[in-house]
């Protein structure tokens, strides 16, 4: 019975809770990885947006400070706010080149193009120190601003923003005197380093999958603690159906869902058919008997007294079909006996209206027919009209063979039932005991009956998965020792004795 | 000695009531339930054999009738079912005895004797009062081992009294249980029975209780 509470293996091809388990563990993980990617993205995209920004902020700052002084040299109004521009190496550097420094110092050695006459790093954010930004070759028309990597100082990578700011006219008071000097361009460049764009994202990832993978673990509990619940009225189909194995219920018990209810209503059905079929078999048995009897009655009676041969050889053969009717009837009452499942049978009712009818059919004789007090939960796991078929035999041989006392005994021994029939008579000594079982054999043909009755419970008990013993009585006569099976519910507990 | 028997087949029922006859029984006979039902209510029979598979209302249920209405005659049902289970709801509605078809004569005989004299209080097959014996298992009477020569009639006569010996038996009740019920019945051949036992029993054995009937009683 410890198969009814364990859970049943996870694994195996048909089951149901794996296939809903891999169902939802598939899409918990599709629309978490796809959840993880967008998001990433999204966040990813946004950190450039406002890197870039940023930058465009810084330049914007940068374009607004920048003056041209007496000596045409290009200088900063004011510094710049953001206090990063003043820390060596912070990571966020400006740059300003003269794209057209004519008559510069520095200049006045090359010759020729624009990019030769380019003198980078005439003016630098402090944070740059002694590193100049080497910007590849660029000349982003007025008022456009280009976006490029470089490589920064210290083996960092940075993004940069740069925009080319041309002095045409005099800017103020200081120029004035200076109206037709040449054209100034500046490439105004601002960098900071691209940690800045990683790093946020690498921790908001970090962040996302711890989040995602705590939301994909609960889900997936919540997804098997589902398929607990919405399984477990299968589980107690299963308890139920054990129950009318066992002989505890003679149906399916109990309210199950609507998907399962008809399944249980149509196998509720099937058991009562089960038990009609069984009833209609015993009982045209019953039929066939009572149509053959009758006459073979007759014809008996009418060659009884009658000495002529042919009389003769009615009453012998009526004889042997009486004894033919007897055992196929028999056989096919125990053929009938498909155990019905969920049948259960108390015994001691069994018992006292078999010894009711016991003292009224031998009252002839001066019998003592006792009983041993039972345990009132002793319960065969079968058909009362087996049960009563096997008892009725034993105790009816039994009571013929006594000579004044019947026993009758009944306990249960690991969980099957033990009845035992012990009479005073004469026994049956142990080599013949197992003729008598067989079919149609007789120890004393002075005793009436068949000889069927002992071979009949033996047929009946083995088909009950039970035993039929034949022993020496203390009593002195034979010991009849059925042994069938007990109905659940009962198992475990000792009877007397 | 009155048999009622209750059974739909015939031919059986015919055997059944030869044989009976035979052995000195006085006999009816009834095929279907309700018949048997209103004849078991209504006579009083010292025995009944009863089949239970019988027209209209079935044996079981007769029986209980009967017992219900607290007639108490001993009741042996006939029949071919065999089950245990028959058997016990059989006693249990209140038969004595249950045979099961086919069956021999002679075995219905001795258990129908049986029955009566169970039901008579008596534990052997002989009944005996004084000097007269009455072997019931093949209808003779004999005084001091003298066997007496008589009648069917003049037998069941002494056959009741003798079930019911020390017992005052009205006339009434004797011609119940002597006769079946299609006989012609008369109070007066009675007093010629018990005229005719008198004159072959010793004196005395049989006494007339003026206004009661008759008392079959060891002189002494």
């Amino acid at each position: 019975m410890t198969s009814l509470v364990q859970l049943p293996p996870l694994a195996g091809r048909g089951s149901l809770r794996i296939r809903l388990l891999a169902g939802t563990l598939f899409w918990i993980a599709t629309s978490i990885a796809v959840a993880a990617w967008g998001l990433s993205s999204l966040f990813r995209q946004h950190v450039a947006t406002q890197f870039h920004a940023e930058l465009k902020t810084h330049l914007d700052q940068l374009t607004a400070h920048l003056t041209v002084d007496a000596q045409g040299q290009p200088k900063l109004a004011l510094a710049l706010s953001d206090p990063r521009f003043s820390l060596p190496y912070s990571g966020l550097y400006w740059q300003i080149d003269d794209l057209a420094a004519a008559g510069s110092t520095e200049a006045a050695a090359a010759a020729g193009t624009a990019v030769a006459r380019v003198a980078t790093g005439r003016l630098r954010s402090r944070s740059l120190w002694d590193a100049v930004l080497a910007v590849p070759p660029d000349a982003p028309a007025d008022g456009e601003i280009h976006s490029h990597r470089v490589a920064g100082p210290a083996a960092t990578m940075l993004g940069m923003a740069e925009r080319v700011v041309r002095f045409n006219e005099p800017l103020d008071e200081q120029l004035d005197h200076r109206p037709d000097g040449p054209p100034r361009s500046f490439r105004l460049i601002v960098a900071a380093d691209e940690r800045l764009l990683v790093e946020p994202v690498a921790s908001f990832n970090g962040a996302l999958w711890l989040a995602l993978g705590v939301l994909g673990v609960g889900l997936l509990i919540a997804a098997l603690v589902q398929v607990l619940i919405g399984l477990a009225p299968l589980r107690k189909l299963r308890t139920a159906l054990g129950r009318v194995r066992n002989g505890a219920a003679q149906r399916l018990e109990g309210e199950f869902p609507a998907e399962i209810m008809p399944l249980v209503d149509e196998f509720n059905t099937v058991l009562a058919q089960n038990a009609e079929v069984v009833e209609r078999a015993r009982t045209q048995a019953g039929n066939l008997a009572h149509a053959l009897k009758t006459p073979l009655s007759v014809l008996a009676n009418a060659a009884a007294g009658n000495d002529e041969a042919l009389a003769r050889l009615v009453v012998g053969q009526v004889d042997t079909a009486k004894r033919q009717v007897d055992y196929h009837l028999a056989r096919a009452q125990v053929a009938a006996a498909v155990r019905v499942p969920g049948a259960r049978t108390p015994l001691q009712p069994v018992l006292e209206g078999l010894l009711r009818t016991m003292r009224r059919l031998h009252a002839a004789r001066p019998l003592e027919l006792v009983l041993h007090p039972l345990a009132e939960s002793l319960t065969f796991r079968g058909e009362q009209h087996d049960l009563q078929e096997m008892l009725g035999n034993l105790l009816d041989n039994a009571c013929k063979w006594a000579s004044s006392r019947v026993a009758v005994a009944a306990h249960l021994d690991r969980g099957r039932l033990m009845i035992c029939v012990d009479d005073d008579g004469q026994g049956i000594a142990a080599g013949d005991r197992d003729a008598v079982l067989r079919r149609g054999v007789r120890a004393d043909q002075q005793v009436p009956g068949t000889g069927l009755g002992l071979s009949i419970v033996d047929d009946l008990a083995q088909l009950y998965g039970g035993e039929l013993t034949l022993a020496a009585s203390p009593l002195g006569g034979l010991r009849v020792l059925l042994q069938l099976p007990a109905a659940g519910g009962a198992a475990g507990e000792q009877g007397p004795g | 000695m009155r048999i009622l028997i209750v059974e739909d087949e015939p031919l059986l029922q015919t055997q059944l009531a030869d044989s009976l006859r035979a052995a000195g029984y006085a006999v009816d006979t009834a095929s279907n339930g309700v018949d048997a039902l209103h004849l078991g209510d209504s006579d009083s029979y010292d025995a009944v054999v009863l089949d239970l598979g019988l027209p209209q209302i079935d044996g079981i249920t007769v029986l209980r009738k009967w017992r219900t209405a607290g007639r108490a005659m001993p009741v042996l049902i006939l029949t071919a079912r065999d089950g245990w289970h028959e058997k016990v709801s059989g006693i249990d509605a209140g038969a004595d005895d249950y045979l099961t078809k086919p069956f021999h004569m002679e075995e219905l005989l001795a258990r129908l004797r049986a029955l009566i004299r169970r039901a008579g209080g008596h534990a052997s097959a002989e009944l005996v009062c004084g000097p007269l014996t009455v072997d019931t298992r093949n209808s003779r009477a004999t005084v001091n081992g003298q066997a007496l020569t008589l009648t069917s009639h003049e037998y069941r006569v002494l056959a009741y009294l003798m079930h019911h010996r020390e017992q005052v038996i009205s006339r009434t009740d004797l011609v119940e249980h002597i006769y079946a019920q299609d006989f012609d019945r008369d109070s007066n051949t009675v007093e010629v029975f018990i005229a005719r036992l008198r004159k072959k029993l010793p004196p005395g054995l049989i006494e007339t209780v003026r206004g009661l009937g008759y008392r079959l009683t060891a002189p002494g």
